[in-house]
């Protein structure tokens, strides 16, 4: 290849401030196949790449470099201009002289001269470039969604509304997630389970979705439009083709004291049950663990009274493999537990808050509990010590939320709210009754938030001490609350009857496995991340998996359900073809050098690299082979590295092109 | 000739409290220590740390006291013991603050005029008791156990905190005085206030603070069910126990709650001679609460 074109970009002054780009330009021209080298403002601009072209067709260009920002930015938008011009997008490369040379360098000179190196390793490079071809791979237009709250609902509602399938996997024995945890919901005050419950029941309903409660994801293999998937069905101990949901079961368990834990363990349910009374499915599960038929074999009660003879004491975990094209995660939060610090957690507790010790110290979430009308108290709150209805109650917010010394240094986004809201529920029901709320910041940036917020203190006189909470104590029956007041320059003591702690959001427990079973990437906190904060929020880095809902961060209901939303509408796109094109930048083996020692294949992250047997014409085994499978490559070039025998390479990316590289400097 | 393994050693640092207003701390502590059998030699020269006062003036004479203190102390063989828990707290802040900075490091040298000799552990009795010696050999020694005695074990502001420097126990929820009293056989009561401030530092400034948190203290420790306090420092000792009349007349409470130090009853649990223990410098008198307890 001699004719390789040079577009140099001054991207506005962030690289001509350091970098001098036409001296770039014209040392670049002398080597030995630039039959074209000119600089720009703006090369990725219209007029830019408009440039681009104009010069392939005039000078009649083969390859092509645009020295500019990092590859990540703009790789796509030169190639693009590269293909409407007529040539290979993989004869189009580009040198980053921003983010590695002039972003990084001070003095202009050296800066100048590195710049004419990086261009120089890549006009080699180029020289040698294929012309690749786009992968194609077929799609199948079937969703699998994990998480059956309100993200996961959402989600797999939209998908199937489009008239595709959808798989729909839920951890608990019944959908619904926090979501029906809740009493009301702000900023309206709407009743959760009002809007929640008819979601859940045009899930079961719908004709495209196939709805696995009580179920894991054990394994996924493939790659986007491909996934195979493993669900893990736990064994229900009832059958829920037989079972009619009637109920006798449970109010013939003997078992009736095991705490609910859906009622954050305020009340108690029977060993075969139903989370909540409104749950779908509305088949009951067997708790293995607390049964008395399955600790000691005495019992069978439930199977006895069972008319359609649904429980089966036999049964077990079932193992169901569905084939699907995307995946949507949806898993969801839980709040910090604040009670003594768990067995290897890096994040430590409140033990001066007295949680799990001080018994009328309780989380948000069980606040809600108490406030829901289809609570254990049905809506009447009271104290979980001696079930008094408390006359004052202090809210204490930010409890392990932006608290860098405890390990969480990020804002849980929902407390704000949730706490104002909790205030309002308190007075409605309580109307002689305080509430006094300790906060940092009020943060209430959302839709009618703030109106909301102000509406607890104007109209609910809820009063707000901003400062910090050090310590809880109980004296006799009251709890006091002590803390300081920022504002006035106090310190504050209060005695109240409760104390609802607003615990920081956490990523739902065992969120780190299924990244790794899935493949995608997590922050330190094992929030899931998203492929672009700004620009690509709903996509994994891992091409076909999608995130919906606060596992990716803490979210409130409005922003879960439009990111659910958001997540569904890029599946129907990948969706809308038949066949996906992949970037053709894949490692590729020499079968005649390969000795089939598949080191390769230990080091594949991607697992794309297989066994191949090579036979002669009559059948006969001459040799085995690695063999990697275009769609599930990452090019990330592991492979290449690990070759002892040198015999698998990354097209773009072949030694060849590097030693030109090397040689180039 | 070398002392044989399990032959425990150390050298000594008491700090001015324990040779004046503290002194049955001081003797309990060694009457302990002998009936345990463990060595303790007095480093020899020792000069006040500074305690409270000295680094709110100036940090680098406070510095340099703990400096030279750990310097002396290297005339006495075994890890350095300390009863005082602000004693305790000046020393491990000086080796934490001049580990981590080279230039105050160079000032405390240059007043010293002496090169540092810093790194010698310094350890709190509780520590020694419940680590080196151990629960197990501190429950054996017992010879009249403190069953029936209920005993709220206050920590007050300084034996744990600031989180990182003591190293002795969780900062929020310690136990090691719990656990290592309970190993004589009383009782601990779980109680609300064991951890706050006594009022320490106002004691003479503004005695005012100091009845009100000393009050809550009593106060917290009455409602557990304590009959008696028991702590590792002088100065809640003083608040606690000298102030103790004054606080009930401003508060119109009666406590009557006797105040030990932790040596004080570990020593009696270990049968040293009651007459060494330094009860009768106690102003709230233990001698009715140890004889309903036959403990005396």
């Amino acid at each position: 290849m001699s004719r390789i074109g040079v577009f140099v970009c001054h991207c506005g002054e962030n690289i001509s401030r350091t970098v001098d780009v036409e001296k770039v330009a014209a040392e670049v021209g002398r080597l030995f196949g630039v039959a074209y080298t000119c600089d720009y403002k703006y090369m990725c601009s219209d007029p830019g790449q408009n440039l681009l072209k104009k010069a392939v067709a005039e000078h009649k260009l083969e390859g092509i470099v645009v020295a500019a920002c990092s590859p990540r930015m703009h790789e796509k938008t030169f190639r693009n201009a590269a293909k409407a011009a007529g040539v290979n997008p993989f004869l189009c490369e580009m040198a980053n002289i921003r983010e590695h040379c002039s972003w990084v360098h001070e003095d202009r000179d050296e800066a100048t001269a590195k710049a004419i190196d990086i261009v120089g390793m890549m006009v080699e490079r180029v020289k040698r470039n294929k012309k690749l071809q786009p992968i194609t791979v077929p799609v199948t237009k079937k969703a699998l969604v994990i998480g059956g709250g309100i993200a996961g609902i959402q989600t797999a509602l939209d998908i199937a509304d489009s008239g595709h399938q959808v798989v729909l996997v839920e951890r608990e024995p019944s959908i619904g997630g926090h979501m029906a945890q809740l009493s009301e919901t702000f900023p309206t005050l709407d009743c959760s389970q009002c809007i929640m419950t008819p979601k859940m029941v045009d899930v079961v309903n719908h004709p495209n979705i196939t709805l696995h409660t009580y179920a894991e994801i054990e394994a996924v293999d493939g790659y986007i439009g491909n996934f195979q998937v493993k669900v893990r069905k736990k064994a229900r101990s009832v059958d829920m083709a037989k079972c009619t949901g009637c109920g006798i079961c449970m109010a013939k368990c003997p078992q009736k004291k095991i705490p609910n834990s859906f009622d954050k363990n305020l009340g108690f349910r029977p060993a075969i049950y139903v989370p909540f009374p409104q749950a779908v499915p509305n088949t009951p599960v067997i708790d293995r663990e607390n049964c008395t038929y399955f600790k000691t074999g005495k019992c069978g009660v439930c199977q006895k009274v069972c008319g359609p003879g649904a429980v089966d004491y036999t049964q077990e975990d079932e193992i169901v493999v569905e084939q699907v094209g995307a995946v949507v995660v949806a898993t969801g939060f839980q709040l910090y537990d604040i009670g003594p610090k768990p067995a290897g957690s890096p994040i430590e507790g409140y033990g001066e808050f007295g949680y799990g010790t001080i018994p009328d110290v309780i989380d948000g979430l069980t606040f809600e509990r108490l406030a829901s009308a289809s609570g254990p108290t049905g809506g009447k709150i009271q104290r979980p010590s001696d079930g008094t209805e408390p006359k004052s109650v202090v809210f204490v917010q930010c409890v392990g939320s932006r608290a860098r010394e405890k390990g969480i240094s990020y804002c849980s986004k929902i407390c704000c709210m949730y706490t104002a809201k909790h205030t309002m529920l308190y007075k409605h029901k309580v109307h002689d009754g305080q509430a006094y709320v300790f906060f940092m910041d009020a943060r209430t940036p959302g839709k009618g938030y703030d109106e909301f917020w102000r509406r607890s203190i104007e109209e609910e006189e809820a009063v707000y001490i901003r400062g910090m909470v050090s310590r809880l104590y109980q004296k006799g029956d009251k709890i006091v609350v002590m803390g300081s007041d920022v504002h006035v320059g106090v310190q504050v003591e209060i005695e109240a009857d409760l104390v609802v702690l607003a615990t920081a959001v956490q990523p739902r427990e065992g969120a780190d496995t299924l990244a790794q079973k899935l493949g995608i990437s997590y922050d330190k906190y094992h929030f899931y991340s998203e492929a672009h904060a700004k620009l690509r929020p709903v996509e994994c880095a891992t091409a076909g998996i999608y995130l919906a809902g606060a596992c990716q961060g803490p979210k409130d209901i409005p922003d879960t359900v439009a990111q659910a939303s958001a997540a569904a509408a890029k599946v129907m796109t990948l969706f809308s073809r038949n066949e996906l094109e992949r970037e053709p930048i894949v490692a590729k083996v020499n079968e005649r050098f390969c000795v089939g020692c598949l080191a390769c294949r230990k080091v594949c992250p991607y697992g794309a690299v297989e066994e191949k047997e090579i036979r002669d014409r009559s059948g006969n085994l001459i040799k085995v082979v690695a063999y990697v499978n275009p769609g599930v490559c990452g090019g990330c070039g592991t492979c290449q590295a690990t070759c002892p025998s040198k015999s698998v390479e990354l097209d773009g990316y072949t030694d060849e092109q590097i030693m030109a590289m090397i040689e180039a400097l | 000739m070398t002392p044989a393994k399990n032959i425990l050693n150390y050298s000594y640092y008491p700090g001015c409290s324990l040779h004046a207003s503290a002194k049955e701390y001081d003797e309990s502590t060694r009457g302990l220590f002998k009936a345990l059998k463990i060595g303790l030699h007095e480093v020899p020269d020792w000069l006040c740390c500074g305690a409270t006062p000295a680094h709110n003036v100036d940090e680098l004479l406070s510095l340099s006291l703990c400096a030279k203190n750990l310097e002396l102390s290297n005339k006495v063989d075994g890890d350095l013991a300390v009863a005082c828990a602000a004693c305790f707290s000046r020393l491990k802040v000086t080796q934490h603050r001049l580990a981590e900075n080279e230039e105050k490091r160079q000032q405390v040298a240059y007043a010293l005029d002496a090169p540092l000799a810093l790194d010698k552990p310094v350890k709190h009795l509780l520590e020694i008791l419940a680590t080196d010696f151990g629960l197990d050999r501190l429950a054996a020694a017992v010879q009249k156990p403190l069953s029936g005695l209920k005993v709220a074990c206050y920590y007050g502001c300084l034996l744990t905190r600031p989180p990182d420097v003591p190293e002795l126990d969780d900062c929020e929820a310690p136990s090691i005085m719990e656990r290592v009293i309970g190993a004589t056989g009383a009782e601990t009561v779980s109680w609300s206030h064991r951890m706050e401030c006594c009022g320490a530092n106002f004691t003479l400034s503004r005695p005012g603070v100091v009845l009100k948190l000393s009050g809550e203290v009593l106060a917290s420790a009455k409602r557990a069910g304590a009959d008696c306090v028991m702590v590792a420092c002088p100065l809640c000792h003083g608040n606690l126990d000298i102030r103790q009349r004054e606080i009930e007349e401003a508060t119109g409470n009666r406590y009557g709650m006797p105040v030990f130090y932790m040596t004080q009853l570990l020593a009696l649990a270990a049968g040293v001679a009651t007459g060494k223990l330094g009860f009768g410098s106690m102003m709230v008198s233990p001698e009715p609460l140890l004889k309903a307890k036959n403990l005396l």
